[in-house]
Formats: structure tokens, C-alpha cells, sequence
């Protein structure tokens, strides 16, 4: 046996890997296809080239194609941007082995790795990653407020849904670098910033009521309209994303050189589809009172050039925000930040004139305000300067769901993708970096400071610990609670269900949020965790929920010098208490859903036995049967991902958990194909034989009869699955069917009833030679896997 | 209650499975698994082999009593010299276990994680490891050879009937 630190250094200085895909990191897949990158046009300031033709890449209708785009382009290769491979760092190596991890409370490397922020870790900046995918969705959410003409104007140029539209996909990425300050005065860059733009006053979800409490203000009068249910709506958008890669695959079984790239994204880091199904999770925060994420920090208000009368346009947009029907509900702070642009129309308006009126909205309003030269008419894909826009990555569910519905039952769907022009872009682009720069993080970092001494440094101190917030209030200030009607009440929840933007508990969770939007963890983690217990005594249960789920998470990223068993205690106590009040409390089945799938992605990063603790709270969800049958296969294909990256140690990777890994790919597999996936079965059904044979007897479950004649059933139903499909698919392509998937399938059954030896030359041998060549293209950390596989081959010999 | 007891050799190959039910409180022995899930025994089994090379380093007992969870299957764990290893699955039964629990908590099978049922168990292993070593004894078993004699089959059942 190796000593544990030995070990450590070693792995730390192998090159660094990606997380696998499971098994996938020691196999080759069979055909893979390196894809061109579909960069982000966005994300660049220079001109990019156009992106992939998708419609001559498929048989189907290419209307339909770019509507299932963010599955089918690998998701590593979409922003390829050169810090991301720079910030692998070795951190990521030291996931421990934990034989001896669990015992004595970590090795030095997993104490390298506590004691930094995960955002230091290479899943940051992979852009499939969970981590990532969590850190673009907690973002400051932009109102966008446009008046009419403006819409006219954007509409000319195709985008039906008016400025928000043109916007949207521009706030997925900031443009350049983002410097943002903590609490303390310290700065910190960060590459990947991001905003939300959303359309002023949409997704707003009302509290639940509280019974046997009359509505104060008849607010929460229409709250009982039945909300459409998200998580569905999630899993319809996958379940649509994955028939159609179904399709395509057996469309594409034709023409083995357009195999669909399918093969190929397996050994990304995270399934396309899950990840998927992570950003349609929380694509739709809804503007909800329990959490304020969604609640706008700004709002821009947008004019035209057009308008004969632009001031009072501004004027009526500005009370259209502060007051009347469309004023957002009370628990949303009315104080935020308002930007004004004026669009001027390059083609048809006066400079000059727009200029002028610039200048006067200047004095008048300030320095929040921007003029933005667009150009009237709608730029086609065939226009010497024109670019793409690609879909915002972050629609909602719903949003997608319309888009796919429209496409299957309308003839004359069509493409989707619009074009504008490359001055277009560049206009946008230095306008959302300047907003954002110049008066967004500004706004919010002033915020949080303000807030910060007045509200939650009194509550820090020492009196502040025995009282909570509504008590001291309650006291201090009795005129306050006369606009709730019910100032006999001793705390700001209970006369009306939620609390009002201006109670401190509000203004402290506002604090909390901003905080974590802005990546300042220890600020967010200390006030959530003061909110937890005020919320408690309140009987906040919802909210209660939030703070816990906030906090766990902020604690789960920050830097860590706990040692990693308290560590885990309070994070599994905080999970806890959130998951009980969300599920069982509030009955709110997407906050569970969204606070365990985040929780474990993140014990998962932190290794070691958080990964134990990452699958025990995977199983609590399947357990409670909060998702629907895609989301339990997505889950359970996680599941086996998330053993598949814990490493052992020695040369028996003692404290792996390879079995179990290959267990929960058999069990995905099954759910796969109960669903009639085929192809993710495949897959799955794949990681689970090569994990099986990567085992020191190399023979996985192949001496239980039971289990082994279920896998061997297993694969019967897979190929009569998938020649079904090619079968039912077209006659057009009879003869040349027999090509591929033929082949596939006879190498699958050598694989099962073939002996050891040919299989281990088969999944292991070819990857040293094949896995740097053919992958380059795709991803430069590919080769990083050979040593993973060196050690791999070794161990088949050694012990038995 | 339904028990799946197994013996593992080194290679991760079975040497000896026999499945049984509960035979306390009226039950009639017979193993009451899901006719669907019977081959997830296996499975489950298996993966836990996973957990058992990571356990048996922490202490000093062959018993490593239950190890390990798989929803509503507990796994208990025996080493053996030779790096052979019992591992039982118990699984209680949905409905009965409601019934009985509320009647008596501290039955064997009711809780899979109380101290009655892990001495149960402890037991249980205890006889069967007896049983094994006198099997393995015969000159003509070799190391990771199935074990089929129906004598120790018969007292593996013995020993299911007197402790669980």
C-alpha cells in the first residue's frame, strides 16, 4: 500500500483531467467527428467566422435543428475561450482518495483543495459544468422596460420580441473582463461575468397565502392561480431534445461520415443533456419574495429616436415602473436602479438631433444613460457583415417548449437564427459592458456596503445576536409596521405572508443575494446564515428554505478551513432543513429539486466524501419522486458520473467506487430504455461495461447469473430498440443501414461474450494511441487522460 | 424481512448465494423480494464491494456490521481470511415492516441499523463462518471454487432460521 501523501503529490503533478464521463475517459468512443467550434459570436469582439451550417450537417429540417443546437454542439467546444484551459489547475487532481480520506480528515492534498474557493477549480470555467452553469444563473437580473417605438424599431429589424430579445443573448457574457470589489475593499477580476435581461414585470410568482390570514391589500388575491409546473416543463424540453438526437441518429446512420456528434460528446465533461436540464432549471427563477434573484437591480428604459416626444416618453415609462398596475409587487424593492437609453435609428433618424436630445437626457437624468446606434433595417444571413445571434442559452423552459411546439405544427416554421449587423453587435456589446461596468456593479457594490453597516452589521453585534430583526424593529420604529395594517403582530411575515422591501429582513436577504451574485461568499454565507434563524422564528418557511439552500451552496464554495467533517455536518444540516421546508413545509417541489441537483454538483466538486455524501442526497431526491421519469435517467446517469470521479488510491484504487459507478449506469441504462432512449442507453450501457472492466478482476458482475443475463438482456432490448428505429426511420436507406449499426452491435456482443483479453484490448489498448490525435481538435486537455489509462492497465494484474 | 446472503471471492465472484426470509415473528422463511428487481440483489451486492475494500482498513473486527445503503436494501459484511467476504442484504418488508415496527420496534428486521439486529446478524455470520472454514477444509476446494455442498447450504438455512 502507498502512503496517501505519495500518492497525492503524484496525481498533482500528472496533467490535469477533465472530470470523465464516467467510464468515458478510458475508452474510445467508436466514431467521433471533431466539430468545428461554434463559437459565441458574442463573446468576442472580433468578427467570428459563421457557425456551423447545421441544416446540410442532417437530414432533418434545419428550422427545427438549430432549435435542439445547444445539445448538439459539444458544449466544451461553445466558448472556447483561452482562460478557461489556462485555469485548470492542479487543484482538481487532489480529489481524494479516500480510503484514508474519510479516516483521518483528509490528506494534504484535499486540504490543498479545501482550503481554496471552488470558483479556483477547473469546473468553473467549463462551460458544461454544473459549477459553471450555477454561477451564469445566479446573475443580476436587468428589467428591460422599452417604449413603443423602440419595439417598432426592433421589430423591423426581426425580433418579434422587441429590444429584450435583441438584448438577451448579449448579457450571457460580459464583454472583457469584470473587476468587482468585496466587502472588504478587495478587488477580483472576473473573466465571466454575466447579466440577466428580462422583460420588466414578467414571471412574477405570488406568495403562497397564508391561511386564516386575510389579505392585507388583496395582493395576494389571484396567487391561487395555478402556476404552470416547471420541473415538467423542464423535462418536456429534454425529452423533445432527446427524441429529436434520436432521430437524428437514425437519420444520420445513412451516411456514416454525418454521424451525429453524439458519439463524440460523451466524453465532455457533462452530459449535454443533463446540463440541459440544469439550465432550464434555473433559466426561470421566478421574481419570487422568498429570494430576490430575480428581483431586478435595474431597469433600462429605452426610447427612440423616433419618439416625437422622447422626455415624456421617459417620463410615462418611469411612472409606468414606480407606480399604477404595472408597478412590481410590494416585496420587490421599488428603489433600483434606472438606466435610460436612447436607440437611435442609424438609418432613418438625425444624429444630431439625437445627439442634442442625448445630451439633455443627460442633464436631466444623469449619468445612467446611453446612446445606442442601431441600424433600422433586418440584416440577412448573406449580408457581407452580418452574424448571427445566437438563442439565449438561458430561455425558459416554457419559452423553448412554444419554440419546438410552433415547430413541429406549423409547415412554414422557420429558421429562427436571426442575423444583425456587425455594428449592431459591437453597439450592443459596448453598451451592456459599459452599463454593466459603469453603473450596474457600481449600484451594487454601493448597496451592499449600505446596507451592509446599516442593516446587518447592528444585527452582528452584540446585541443584535440575542434579538432578531423584526423584534428590534418592532421597537425601535413602530410607525414602520403601520403600512401593514397589523402593527399588533410581533413580526414583519405574519400580517401578510411575506415581507415587505422595506423590513430589514428583506434588505438583509437583498444584501445576502447581491453578495453571492457578486461572488463575495463570505459576506453571503455570514447574512443568509443570520437570516436562517430569523426566518425560523418567524415561521418564514419558504424563505426559511432560500436562506438555508443559499447558504449551504455559498458554503460549499468558498474557501474552506474547516475541517471537512464539521464542514459536512453543517452543509448536510443546512441541505436538510432546506429540503424538508421546501418539500414538506411549502410543498415546492422546484426549490427542492434545485437545492439538492446544486448541492451535489457541488459536494461532488469538493470530493473526497462529499461524493458520498453527493450520491446520498441524489437518492433522496429519487426517493421522493420529486422529478419525472427523464430527470430520475438524467439523475441516476449522474449518479454513476459522480462515483466515477472519486479516486482511489494505490494501485488498487482502494476507495474508488467503480462498482458503484457502473451500477448506477446499469440503472440509467434501464431507465433509458424504459423510455425507449436507445441511444443514451447505449451510452450508458457502455460507461457501465467499461467501468466493470476497468475492476481488478476485470469480470464485473459477470459470475452473478441474475445480473449478468439481465445485462445481456438489457442489450438485446437495446439492439432491437435501435434496429426498430433504423427500421422504422425510411426504406429510402435499406441497404446502406446495415453498415453501421451493425458494426456497432457486433462489437458490443464481442465485447459481452468475448474473454477478458480481447476486451481489455478493445476498450483500453486503442485509447494511448488514438485519444491525443483525434480529440485535439475538440478539447486540448484530451491527452491528459493517458496517464489515467496508464494507471488503469497495470491494475488488471496485480492482486487477485 | 428477505435476506440475500452471498459469499465473495477475490475475483468479486460469488462462491456461495442463497436467499431466505425472515423466521421470526411467523414468518415462513421464504424470501419476499420484488420478482422485477431480483437481479438489483446482485447488483447492489456487488457495488458495495466498492465500500467493503474502503471499511475493512478502519477496524480490527471481521464484522463490519451494515456497511452500506442502497434505498431500502441495508448491506452487512463479514470478512474471512483470504479475503473472502459474507456480505448479507436484508431488505424489510414495506408493509410488514410498518405493521411490526409500531407493534415492536426492537424485533430483528424492524430496524436493520438497531444494536438487536446487528448482534442478530453478528450471529448469524458468526455460525455460517464456522460452517465455511470446516467446508473449505475438504481437500478437494480449491481457493475461489464455488462452494456446493448441499451440507453447508443446509446450515447456512439452519443458522437463517435460528437468528433472523
Amino acid at each position: 500500500m502507498q502512503p496517501p501523501d505519495d500518492n497525492n503529490a503524484r496525481l498533482t503533478q500528472e496533467p490535469v483531467q477533465p472530470l470523465p464521463m464516467a467510464a468515458s475517459a478510458m475508452r474510445l468512443p467508436k466514431t467521433r467527428q471533431s466539430l468545428p467550434s461554434d463559437s459565441h459570436p458574442l463573446a468576442r469582439s472580433e468578427s467570428s467566422l459563421p457557425p456551423l451550417p447545421i441544416r446540410d450537417r442532417r437530414s432533418t429540417p434545419s428550422a427545427a435543428a438549430s432549435l435542439f443546437r445547444s445539445t448538439l454542439t459539444p458544449p466544451g467546444s461553445r466558448s472556447a475561450s483561452p482562460a478557461s484551459s489556462i485555469a485548470r489547475s492542479p487543484a482538481r487532481m487532489s480529489m481524494t482518495g479516500s480510503v484514508f480520506g474519510s479516516i483521518g480528515g483528509g490528506t494534504a492534498g484535499s486540504r490543498q483543495q479545501q482550503s481554496q474557493s471552488l470558483l479556483d477549480t477547473a469546473a468553473a470555467g467549463d462551460p458544461g459544468d454544473p459549477l459553471h452553469l450555477m454561477l451564469r444563473s445566479f446573475v443580476p437580473h436587468i428589467a428591460i422596460h422599452a417604449s413603443e417605438d423602440v419595439d417598432g424599431l426592433v421589430r423591423e429589424k426581426g425580433f418579434e420580441g422587441g429590444l429584450w430579445e435583441l438584448l438577451r443573448p448579449f448579457g450571457e457574457r460580459v464583454q472583457g473582463k469584470v473587476t468587482i470589489r468585496d466587502s472588504n475593499g478587495a478587488a477580483r477580476t472576473w473573466e465571466d461575468f454575466a447579466v440577466r435581461f428580462v422583460r420588466f414585470g414578467e414571471g412574477v410568482e405570488e406568495p403562497d397565502p397564508l391561511v386564516g390570514v386575510g389579505n392585507a391589500n388583496g395582493q395576494t388575491a389571484s396567487g391561487a392561480v395555478k402556476k404552470p409546473d416547471m420541473l415538467a416543463q423542464v423535462e418536456t424540453v429534454v425529452e423533445r431534445h432527446l427524441r429529436f438526437a434520436e432521430e437524428a441518429y437514425v437519420g444520420s446512420v445513412a451516411s456514416p461520415p454525418m454521424t451525429p456528434t453524439r458519439l463524440g460528446v460523451d466524453t465532455d465533461a457533462t452530459s449535454p443533456y443533463y446540463a440541459l436540464y440544469l439550465r432550464r432549471l434555473l433559466s426561470g427563477i421566478p421574481l419570487a419574495c422568498h429570494e430576490s434573484f430575480a428581483h431586478p437591480v435595474a431597469c433600462v428604459m429605452a426610447i427612440s429616436s423616433r419618439n416625437p416626444s422622447p422626455i415624456e416618453a421617459l417620463q410615462k415609462l418611469y411612472r409606468e415602473t414606480s407606480q399604477g398596475e404595472r408597478r412590481l409587487p410590494p416585496w420587490v424593492d421599488g428603489d433600483y436602479l434606472r438606466y435610460y437609453i436612447l436607440v437611435h435609428d442609424e438609418e432613418n433618424g438625425d444624429i444630431t438631433m439625437s445627439m442634442a436630445l442625448f445630451e439633455q437626457m443627460k442633464r436631466n437624468l444623469g449619468l445612467h444613460c446611453h446612446l445606442l446606434r442601431l441600424r433600422s433595417t433586418q440584416s440577412a444571413e448573406t449580408d457581407d457583415d452580418s452574424i448571427p445571434l445566437p438563442r439565449s442559452d438561458w430561455m425558459t423552459a416554457a419559452e423553448e417548449l412554444a419554440d419546438i411546439e410552433a415547430s413541429d405544427t406549423r409547415e412554414d416554421f422557420e429558421d429562427p437564427t436571426r442575423y444583425i449587423f456587425e455594428s449592431d453587435a459591437t453597439a450592443i456589446r459596448t453598451f451592456v459592458r459599459e452599463m454593466v461596468i459603469q453603473s450596474v456593479i457600481p449600484t451594487m457594490e454601493r448597496n451592499i456596503s449600505v446596507w451592509n453597516d446599516q442593516v446587518a452589521s447592528r444585527r452582528r453585534g452584540i446585541s443584535g445576536r440575542f434579538m432578531s430583526l423584526s423584534k428590534r424593529w418592532a421597537f425601535g420604529s413602530s410607525s414602520r409596521s403601520s403600512s401593514g395594517g397589523a402593527s399588533g403582530s410581533s413580526n414583519n411575515y405574519d400580517a401578510l405572508g411575506f415581507y415587505r422591501a422595506d423590513t430589514p429582513e428583506a434588505i438583509m436577504r437583498r444584501l445576502a443575494d447581491f453578495a453571492f451574485m457578486l461572488r463575495d461568499w463570505k459576506l453571503a454565507m455570514s447574512t443568509y446564515d443570520l437570516l436562517r434563524g430569523d426566518f425560523q422564528n418567524d415561521k418564514a418557511w419558504k424563505y426559511h428554505a432560500s436562506a438555508n439552500e443559499m447558504a449551504a451552496l455559498a458554503l460549499l464554495i468558498m474557501p474552506q478551513n474547516m475541517s471537512s467533517k464539521t464542514r459536512l455536518e453543517t452543509i448536510n444540516q443546512m441541505l436538510e432543513q432546506a429540503f424538508y421546508s421546501y418539500h414538506i413545509r411549502c410543498n415546492s417541489l422546484y426549490g427542492a429539486v434545485r437545492c439538492t441537483v446544486l448541492a451535489l454538483e457541488l459536494l461532488r466538486l469538493r470530493g473526497g466524501s462529499g461524493i458520498d455524501e453527493a450520491v446520498r442526497w441524489g437518492v433522496r431526491v429519487m426517493e421522493s419522486k420529486l422529478m419525472g421519469p427523464m430527470g430520475d435517467a438524467l439523475l441516476k446517469e449522474r449518479m454513476a458520473v459522480c462515483y466515477a470521479s472519486k479516486q482511489g488510491a494505490g494501485s488498487q484504487a482502494w476507495g474508488s467506487r467503480r462498482r458503484k459507478s457502473a451500477l448506477w449506469s446499469v440503472l440509467s441504462a434501464e431507465a433509458w430504455i424504459a423510455q425507449a432512449k436507445y441511444v443514451q442507453a447505449r451510452r450508458c450501457l457502455d460507461e457501465a461495461r467499461s467501468m466493470y472492466a476497468l475492476l481488478p478482476g476485470e469480470c464485473g458482475v459477470q459470475n452473478f447469473a441474475v445480473a449478468s443475463d439481465f445485462l445481456a438482456q438489457l442489450n438485446d432490448q437495446l439492439k432491437t430498440g435501435l434496429r426498430a428505429d433504423a427500421a422504422g426511420e425510411g426504406e429510402r436507406t435499406v441497404e446502406e443501414q446495415g453498415g453501421e449499426p451493425e458494426l456497432l452491435m457486433v462489437d458490443e456482443e464481442s465485447e459481452t461474450l468475448g474473454s477478458r483479453r480481447s476486451r481489455r484490448t478493445s476498450l483500453i489498448a486503442p485509447v494511448g494511441g488514438a485519444a491525443g490525435l483525434e480529440t485535439a481538435p475538440l478539447n486540448d486537455t484530451k491527452p491528459a487522460r493517458l496517464p489515467e489509462d496508464e494507471r488503469g492497465t497495470p491494475t488488471t494484474d496485480g492482486f487477485g | 424481512m428477505s435476506y440475500y446472503f452471498a459469499i465473495i471471492g477475490t475475483q468479486d465472484n460469488p462462491l456461495f448465494e442463497y436467499e431466505f426470509g425472515t423466521s421470526k415473528q411467523g414468518g415462513d422463511g421464504q424470501a419476499r423480494f420484488n420478482e422485477q428487481a431480483r437481479h438489483l440483489n446482485q447488483f447492489i451486492l456487488h457495488s458495495s464491494l466498492d465500500i467493503v475494500e474502503e471499511v475493512q482498513w478502519t477496524n480490527g473486527q471481521l464484522y463490519l456490521k451494515v456497511i452500506d445503503r442502497f434505498f431500502t436494501n441495508y448491506i452487512s459484511c463479514f470478512m474471512t481470511g483470504g479475503n473472502v467476504k459474507f456480505l448479507l442484504l436484508h431488505q424489510p418488508t414495506a408493509t410488514a415492516g410498518g405493521a411490526s415496527s409500531s407493534r415492536n420496534s426492537t424485533s430483528v428486521g424492524a430496524n436493520p441499523t438497531s444494536p438487536q439486529t446487528e448482534e442478530a446478524i453478528k450471529n448469524f455470520f458468526t455460525e455460517v463462518y464456522e460452517n465455511y472454514v470446516k467446508a473449505i477444509m475438504s481437500p478437494f476446494y480449491k481457493v475461489n471454487m464455488e462452494i456446493r455442498s448441499p451440507v453447508f447450504r443446509q446450515r447456512v438455512a439452519a443458522a437463517g432460521r435460528k437468528y433472523l
